[in-house]
């Protein structure tokens, strides 16, 4: 379906990026997204994917908002106590009411994952999850004041296979916005297509400094073998 | 030479850089290569940039001409569809 005229005039900026068009812009409202965990990076992503017009925003995150949850901008003190998911719903549709955001259920299917665990043990079993289900994702890794986004398109090198240590700082609200906005970009070229280079990558922010590397498999990992095309019980 | 017919026809007049061109773009994409968008515009900053961001998009500026029997001020453009580009732009 065309985009409507509220829809042209509230992407008109983002139309004009090389690449884009009417059809990526059709591309990211029908794309269902999942962005699950709850590290720093959530909201910051949630943000992003919201402004960029990612049709459907569900929020997997079972905890509660509290004072350290570190995203001020998004949730205020009168947030402290509800559901975090909840409440970063309200923040989604706050910044573009032509996309729908709630938080996610069981049953909901996603086509898309942004993972953004608060550890990267969670992330791990997260983004193995979405690998057997088939579905891209793209992993927030907040180290310090900055930190990794990775890429997975489906059939790409997994995760577990493209993390490299960090610096293993303690994580902080500005990596969280650095890395979150960093990793619903790589999202959002997942899902258009928009741009021709690999797309199985990481992108690493340590220091102020950015890092670009294809991501590869290695030796004996899960996601070369019959797992890989989901094919594992 | 073959008089043309324009494929489809939009009109602008009503909006401010940047949905001008959003809108004239969106239509390009909807037509086939070498086919002609007829575009209505308002002389000052559409009349200037549309055709040029146009031009600079791959798409052949046919005509730019005053159009006062569609309104005073108006002008009309004919932007022929150009070729898909390449763009790698993106890091």
């Amino acid at each position: 379906m065309a985009l409507s005229e509220a829809e042209v005039a509230r992407y008109a900026r983002q139309l004009l990026l090389p690449g884009m068009g009417e059809g990526a812009q059709e591309t990211l409202r029908g794309a269902r997204v999942r962005v699950t965990g709850g590290g720093l990076a959530t909201a910051p992503a949630v943000y992003y994917l919201a402004a960029a017009g990612v049709g459907t925003i569900w929020i997997d995150d079972p905890d509660l908002v509290t004072p350290d949850t570190g995203a001020g901008f998004a949730l205020g003190r009168a947030d402290a106590g509800r559901p975090r998911a909840a409440a970063l719903a309200e923040f989604a549709r706050s910044a573009n009411a032509l996309v729908t955001a709630e938080p996610f259920r069981p049953g909901m299917r996603a086509t898309a994952l942004l993972i953004c665990g608060a550890t990267p043990d969670v992330s791990r079993a997260i983004a193995d999850e979405a690998r057997l289900l088939q579905l891209p994702h793209v992993v927030a890794d907040v180290d310090g004041q900055g930190g990794a986004a990775t890429a997975v398109p489906v059939g790409a090198p997994c995760y577990a296979c493209a993390t490299r240590p960090g610096l293993g700082a303690p994580p902080t609200a500005e990596g969280g916005a650095a890395v979150g906005a960093l990793a619903a970009l790589e999202l959002l070229l997942l899902l258009t297509s928009v741009s021709q280079e690999p797309r199985a990558r990481r992108v690493e922010v340590f220091r102020g400094t950015p890092l670009v590397r294809a991501t590869e498999r290695q030796p004996g990992c899960a996601c070369m073998g019959p797992s890989a095309a989901g094919l594992a019980p | 030479m073959t008089a043309r017919i324009p494929a489809a026809r939009i009109d602008i007049r009503a909006h401010a850089c940047p949905v001008t061109w959003v809108k004239a773009r969106i239509a390009l994409g909807r037509i086939a290569e070498g086919e002609v968008l007829e575009v209505l515009l308002v002389d000052g900053e559409p009349r200037e940039n549309v055709p040029r961001s146009a031009e600079e998009d791959g798409h052949r500026v046919v005509r730019l001409e005053p159009a006062p029997e569609e309104g005073a001020g108006t002008w009309r453009a004919w932007l022929e569809r150009g070729a898909p580009r390449e763009e790698r732009t993106w890091p």
